[in-house]
């Protein structure tokens, strides 16, 4: 038998993986995947909440609808900078982005 | 009892497809490897029984937010190459410093772990007997109570979209003196105008397509 726990576990192995990730990595694309992964363990504990707690009003699943929306959002804009990064300096890996000026 | 080997399954997938992702040395793998996490939590979402959820991740991740990533990987790939080259063959300090650096992201994230399921684990949670959410329940509570976020969520959404295509497009024919003034040192203006032209057919696109999918 599946319960809250199940879930609330697997979540946070996807988040602190993420975590991981994005305490690790250089590059600034592999920071914006590992975030996405980190919104996703929320995404899932927020799913698994408005199942399991509460599931007359789909109040939950609402918040992980607008949380996909934000996400999106933010990774359309974050992957436009890394363009505008790449075509200004050639530069990818985010410590040495030393001027952010101009 | 099939639920609970499902929910196994995608667990499964989903932390294999995490791993792979943070451990993968190409971007490109890293994109393969995120693909997988992501359309596991699809599964996941559909184990769960909310199924509107489940098909939402797989068009908006699994679809739109991948692509784009590629399109992106592929675009700055070669900046991305110079750079790692640069850093391996460079500093020996800094290479130094890498295991350290790994090693205290890893204790980091262990022990939240940790924290995080001995909380889980310790509360005790309300629950009730769970029944899956339909699409229909969603809807009402989204177009009734959650009206005016909901509205401005796709708002914000076209804005920063907007600002996604300002902040990547080619700079305007008018300014284009300036702008060959500024970067007159360097001498990759071949390439550069290259990527450029791509990148203006790439973004408008994704963002009607991402706009269609929401």
């Amino acid at each position: 038998m599946i319960t809250l726990n199940h879930y609330l576990v697997l979540a946070a192995v996807l988040f602190c993986i993420g975590l991981y990730g994005v305490l690790t990595a250089r590059g600034a694309l592999k920071i914006i995947i590992c975030v996405e992964l980190i919104l996703n363990a929320i995404n899932l504990n927020l799913a698994a909440f408005s199942v399991f707690v509460a599931p007359n009003e789909a109040v939950g699943a609402s918040f992980v609808v607008f949380l996909i929306v934000m996400a999106a959002a933010e990774i359309g804009l974050a992957l436009a900078l890394i363009i505008l990064l790449n075509r200004k300096s050639n530069i990818s890996a985010v410590d040495s982005i030393r001027r952010l000026k101009g | 009892m099939i639920q609970t080997f499902l929910f196994y399954c995608y667990a499964a997938l989903a932390v294999i497809g995490a791993i792979g992702l943070v451990r993968a040395h190409k971007l490109l793998h890293s994109v393969a490897w995120t693909l997988l996490a992501l359309s596991a939590v699809a599964g996941l979402y559909f184990s769960l029984g909310s199924e509107f959820l489940g098909a939402m991740q797989l068009f908006v991740y699994g679809g739109a937010v991948t692509i784009l990533t590629l399109f992106v990987v592929m675009l700055t790939r070669q900046g991305a190459q110079e750079q790692e080259k640069e850093d391996s063959s460079a500093s020996a300090p800094a290479s130094a410093r890498v295991p350290v650096k790994r090693l205290a992201a890893l204790v980091i994230s262990l022990v939240l772990f940790c924290v995080l399921t001995i909380v889980f684990v310790s509360t005790p949670w309300e629950t009730v007997v769970p029944s899956p959410q339909t699409s229909a329940s969603l809807a009402e509570i989204l177009f009734s109570r959650y009206m005016l976020p909901f509205e401005i969520v796709g708002l914000a959404l076209t804005i920063a979209l907007i600002g996604a295509i300002v902040l990547a497009r080619e700079d305007d024919p008018g300014d284009s003196a300036d702008a060959t003034d500024g970067v007159a040192g360097t001498d990759d203006g071949g390439t550069a105008d290259g990527t450029v032209a791509a990148d203006t057919d790439d973004d408008p696109g994704d963002a009607a397509e991402e706009g269609n999918a929401l």
